[in-house]
């Protein structure tokens, strides 16, 4: 992966990563699809009691159907059609095996270097075959139809072999159909392409020497497979490497020749494709191709031969003289960035497409080039390509753009969205159908999203669009459902993953942002059944469950303060007496049954009933609705917290943990009536233990999001009382022992957190100080306190002493432990007066955590702009930051071991099982 | 449908044959159930009448067995492999659904779309 994409592609990266282990891990899948029957599967027996009279009608009994099909993805067996191979080359195990055994036989020809690719160029074969089969005997056709195959790509990939057999066929009309070289010639540049130090071929038919290396056109696999890599988004430009068998083949077949080959391959594409639009007939292409001949680029018409025969040899593993002495014809020449930007302006469709898809290509991976596109006004010219009607043009200016729009060049950004790149995106996403269209476009937004100034741009033009054609019907969700129709799960595919992204980003740009997500209009529904699919389908690791749940958590923040009608639910009791609320709202725990776990789909289907459900939380006022709950009223519906806490049990994906927490956090912060309800809902739905497992997870920003969670929650008195019980040795444990780190070496942001959480759990609570104290956390307290580097952690740690010396019933038991009153004081002069009454911080317990941090504790600006991001937008842009980690950081999460104690309500426990999965 | 003492009882039902799916060790049916004579049918979400101590299917795996099957959320289960569900424990339905031997459970379960489908169709086959 590339380093310098990290930063602002995290979402992508983090998606590539996801993606780049598929290869290698789903070496077998097995996908069990589960049919019905043709027949209606529902039976309807009527037994009628009637006056003693039954009538019974019955039809059949629904019978499911089960189909198990194993598709097995790295076995390539070649030629499974029966067709013998081309010379002999056996069956391939693997692609790894294919590339290996071919890359031997070849030898150190450069030439034929791409092999490992070649797996994949089977695999156009194989798709243009399918759609262009009929005209087998036009060999322009076909090129442009293996050209055009690779939408398909991804679905041939497990047949690759198929094509192969399809190559051989080629053979005998490569020399007759090859003849256009006299025509089209590039100029050479002698300066361009001298330095590619290849053998020169003398050749009959070539009338200029040049020294360059040919070769590289001839790779047509590799083309094939970047660009279809390419073709599948900028987030896959790492899976790329992590394609042992695709890459490792590539790299070794450059090191003999240019490097810079690979990026140039494409071209002996275009001709091809150019030379043959679906109706064209050679000779008018001629004609037509002539007077752009001499200037910009003439070229490639010979190429796509070339490249077809170099595929033919490789796969062949054989070359024939005549196809050799074609490829090494040194007059061919790639076209250079203006010119290629010129070409996109060719009145001839395919040679748009074609450029674009050059572009593509080059834009790989290339900041300069991107950089250069941009200054020679490229962008705007593929901008303007996206409302050509032609599919093919606008899906490789869509692939540009995606390239272009990847990377941490943020004026690339800036200059699509100057020539309104962006509704342009969302006019096509609007009216294209082709799937990998909508992939390019929506992974194109995700890039463009990355970017602050862009991020309501794409609210204001793309947020319903968006939300319309991706999010509601990928996630399953249906405005009105009919009682009989199944319920859909959402489907992962690329498109939703790609409009999560984007929205996870938009989502992060403040309260006008949230605004302007939480009212559209279906989204947080949508985003809520997808959630709830996902843990229905326990399918929760995901990188679109991921932005998901971040999305939720971005938009559960400040609910209390910015939902419209929020003022009616301000708890003013609270307000008034933040620590002391506890009393009054003591719950009567009677969950029971039904108690406010309504079944998933309830949030759309019925809503809340309001007689029913008060019975159990009859000493909250719960603002009474004679509607169901919809839209963004759902974020914050006590519903959600079963949501939350399934992903906090099964998910192993660290950013959906932190994001679930953070989740959590949002809503339990503030002085609302909803959030009393949410920090009572975690505690019946048994979230606390959840949340202390947590603690012990690897990870720092889970730890944090915990921490503060945990926080925020034990602003519920009860809750205060069994997190003091229950949490304080797994709080503790995560605190540095003096200088030395534990093994997690939490970052300071977290450690911070936790002791404000531990300072939150002791205020009012002498218990709790005194588990504290039990929890041999004073040793590390004041170790902290005297010798930490940080200031932040002096300070917070200064404040839990300070309150726990407070109490004075505990001094006695501290003093015989041998600490005395000195351990207890600040160890800065400037200790905070409100220190004095034990209840440091007191006001701003009252306010959503995250805020304190970023007001109470953080002096520096760049701190609290870290702050600000941390609390919020953390995760949005943390897996900008380290999108690397995310996905290494996947080990598998231990949970075997439960907190020895359970932090369960007493009063929550029940004899019954509130519903019991069967 | 509600059930009245004293008054015949009309109840559409259907019969659901799911078939258990192996998962590892364990049976799975993919619903979950919630009531029972035991727990408090006032928190009943599904029922009309708030004082139905019957066993409803609260919850469906989306694609799993009972999905499949076409059971749905807020079906009452009357009967389990022709087993009375009207009046019993909430564990004793758990146990009745998740006898380990029985890799096929068949259930009579009613809806009100049922009942619904029925009125409207007095007579007519009545069709979903």
């Amino acid at each position: 992966m590339p380093a310098e994409v990290k930063q602002e592609q995290s979402p992508s990266n983090a998606t590539s990563l996801a993606m780049m282990q598929e290869p290698q891990e789903v070496v077998e899948e097995t996908v069990t699809i589960e049919e019905d029957p043709g027949t209606p599967s529902s039976h309807v027996s009527v037994v009628t009691s009637d006056d003693g009279t039954t009538r019974r009608t019955e039809t059949k009994v629904t019978k499911m159907v089960k189909t198990v099909t194993t598709r097995t993805v790295r076995q390539v067996p070649l030629g499974p059609d029966g067709l013998p191979l081309p010379e002999g080359s056996s069956p391939l195990g693997s692609y790894t095996d294919s590339i290996d055994r071919r890359y031997m036989k070849n030898g150190g020809d450069r030439f034929i270097t791409p092999h490992a690719t070649s797996t994949l160029t089977r695999s156009y074969n194989n798709s243009y075959n399918d759609s262009y089969g009929e005209t087998p005997e036009s060999q322009y056709v076909r090129h442009y139809g293996l050209h055009d195959g690779y939408a398909d790509l991804t679905d041939n990939y497990g047949s690759l072999s198929r094509g192969v057999n399809l190559r051989p066929p080629r053979y005998p009309y490569l020399p007759n159909s090859y003849r256009p070289e006299n025509s089209y010639t590039l100029p050479v540049r002698k300066d361009d392409y001298g330095h590619v130090a290849q053998p020169q071929v003398p050749m009959g038919s070539s009338t200029v020497d040049v020294n360059r290396s040919q070769p590289e056109r001839f790779q047509a696999e590799p083309y094939g497979l970047e660009d279809d890599r390419r073709s599948l988004g900028p987030e896959e430009e790492e899976p790329y490497e992590l394609e042992p068998d695709y890459s490792t083949a590539n790299r070794r077949t450059l090191q003999g020749a240019n490097r810079g080959r690979t990026h140039r391959e494409p071209l002996r594409d275009m001709p091809r494709v150019r030379g043959y639009p679906e109706e064209a007939i050679e000779a008018e292409l001629i004609d037509e191709r002539h007077p752009y001949i001499h200037g910009i680029y003439s070229a490639p018409l010979a190429q796509p031969e070339r490249g077809s025969m170099a595929s033919l040899d490789r796969t062949g593993g054989r070359r024939s003289p005549s196809i050799d002495s074609i490829r090494k014809d040194p007059r061919w020449r790639d076209p250079d960035l203006p010119e290629v930007i010129a070409m996109l302006g060719h009145p001839i469709d395919p040679v748009k497409s074609n450029a674009a898809a050059y572009l593509q290509h080059l834009c790989y991976e290339n900041d300069k080039i991107k950089k250069d596109v941009r200054q020679l006004k490229g962008i705007p010219v593929l901008v303007g390509l996206l409302d050509h009607p032609k599919s093919e043009v606008h899906r490789k200016a869509c692939g540009a753009l995606r390239n272009i729009s990847y990377g941490k060049d943020n004026d690339n950004k800036v200059a699509i969205k100057i020539c309104d790149g962006i509704p342009a995106l969302v006019r096509l996403l609007r009216k294209t159908n082709d799937m990998e269209v909508r992939e390019l476009i929506t992974g194109t937004l995700w890039n463009l999203s990355s970017y602050e100034p862009l991020k309501m741009v794409i609210i204001n033009h793309g947020l319903q669009t968006l939300t319309n054609e991706v999010v509601i019907p990928h996630s399953g969700w249906e405005h009105e459902p009919n009682e009989d129709s199944k319920p859909r799960d959402a489907e992962w595919t690329t498109v939703f993953k790609n409009t999560s992204g984007c929205l996870r980003n938009v989502s992060s740009d403040g309260a006008e942002a949230r605004r302007r997500l939480r009212e559209c209009e279906g989204l947080v529904d949508a985003l809520l059944h997808a959630l709830q699919s996902a843990v229905g389908k326990k399918d929760m690791d995901n990188k679109s469950v991921e932005n998901c749940v971040c999305i939720m958590r971005n938009l559960s923040y400040h609910v209390h303060k910015e939902v419209p009608g929020a003022e009616r639910f301000q708890d003013p009791s609270a307000l008034q007496a933040p620590g002391s609320a506890g009393p009054q709202r003591k719950k009567k725990d009677d969950a029971g049954c039904f108690g406010g776990k309504k079944a998933k789909e309830d949030w759309f289907n019925q809503g809340r009933k309001n007689g029913e459900n008060d019975k159990n939380y009859d000493t909250l006022d719960l603002p009474k609705r004679s509607e169901p709950s919809k839209g963004f009223e759902l974020l914050y519906q006590p519903e959600v917290v079963r949501l939350y806490l399934s992903l906090l049990t099964e998910s192993q994906n660290y950013n959906t943990l932190e994001a679930a927490a953070g989740a959590l956090q949002n809503l339990s912060a503030g002085q609302w009536t909803w959030s009393n309800y949410i920090r009572a809902t975690v505690r019946k739905e048994k979230g606390l233990p959840i949340l202390v497992e947590l603690l012990r997870s690897d990870s720092d920003k889970v730890v944090r999001a915990v921490s503060i969670a945990l926080r925020n929650l034990s602003i519920d008195r009860r809750n205060k009382d069994l997190i003091g019980s229950y949490a304080m040795r797994d709080l503790v444990s995560n605190l540095p022992s003096g200088q030395q780190r534990p093994a997690k070496n939490l970052e300071e942001d977290t450690v911070v957190a936790i002791l404000n959480t531990i300072h939150e759990i002791v205020t009012d609570s002498s218990e709790n100080a005194r588990s504290l104290a039990q929890a041999q956390a004073i040793e590390k307290l004041v170790a902290i306190n005297k010798t930490s580097q940080s200031a932040r952690e002096t300070k917070a740690a200064s404040h839990v002493l300070q309150t726990v010396w407070s109490y004075k019933e505990l001094r006695n038991a501290l003093t015989k432990d041998g600490w005395n009153k000195s351990h207890f004081q600040a160890t800065m002069t400037t200790t905070p007066k409100a220190t004095k009454n034990g209840k440091p911080g007191y006001d701003d317990t009252t306010l959503p955590l995250m805020e304190k941090s970023q007001d109470g504790y953080s002096t520096i600006d760049q701190r609290e702009k870290d702050c600000k991001y941390k609390a919020v937008d953390g995760s949005v842009d943390q897996t900008e930051r380290e999108p690397l980690k995310n996905d290494t950081n996947r080990k598998h999460y231990i949970r075997s071991n439960r907190p020895a104690v359970s932090l369960v309500d007493a009063c929550d426990v029940k004899p019954q099982p509130v519903d019991s999965w069967v | 449908m509600s059930f009245m003492p004293g008054q015949p009882l009309t109840a559409v039902v259907q019969r659901i044959q799911i078939e258990k799916l192996r998962h590892g060790e364990n049976l799975i049916l993919g619903f979950s159930i919630g009531g029972g004579i035991d727990q408090d049918p006032g928190q009943n979400p599904f029922s009309d009448d708030k004082t139905d101590k019957g066993i409803y299917v609260t919850r469906i795996t989306p694609r799993g067995p009972a999905d499949v099957a076409g059971l749905r959320m807020g079906d009452k289960i009357m009967q389990v492999n022709g087993w009375d569900m009207t009046m019993v424990t909430h564990d004793r339905a758990r146990k009745r659904l998740t006898k380990k031997n029985e890799d096929v459970v068949r259930l009579l379960v009613t809806r009100r779309s049922l009942e619904e489908a029925v009125k409207q169709s007095m007579g007519s086959y009545p069709r979903q």
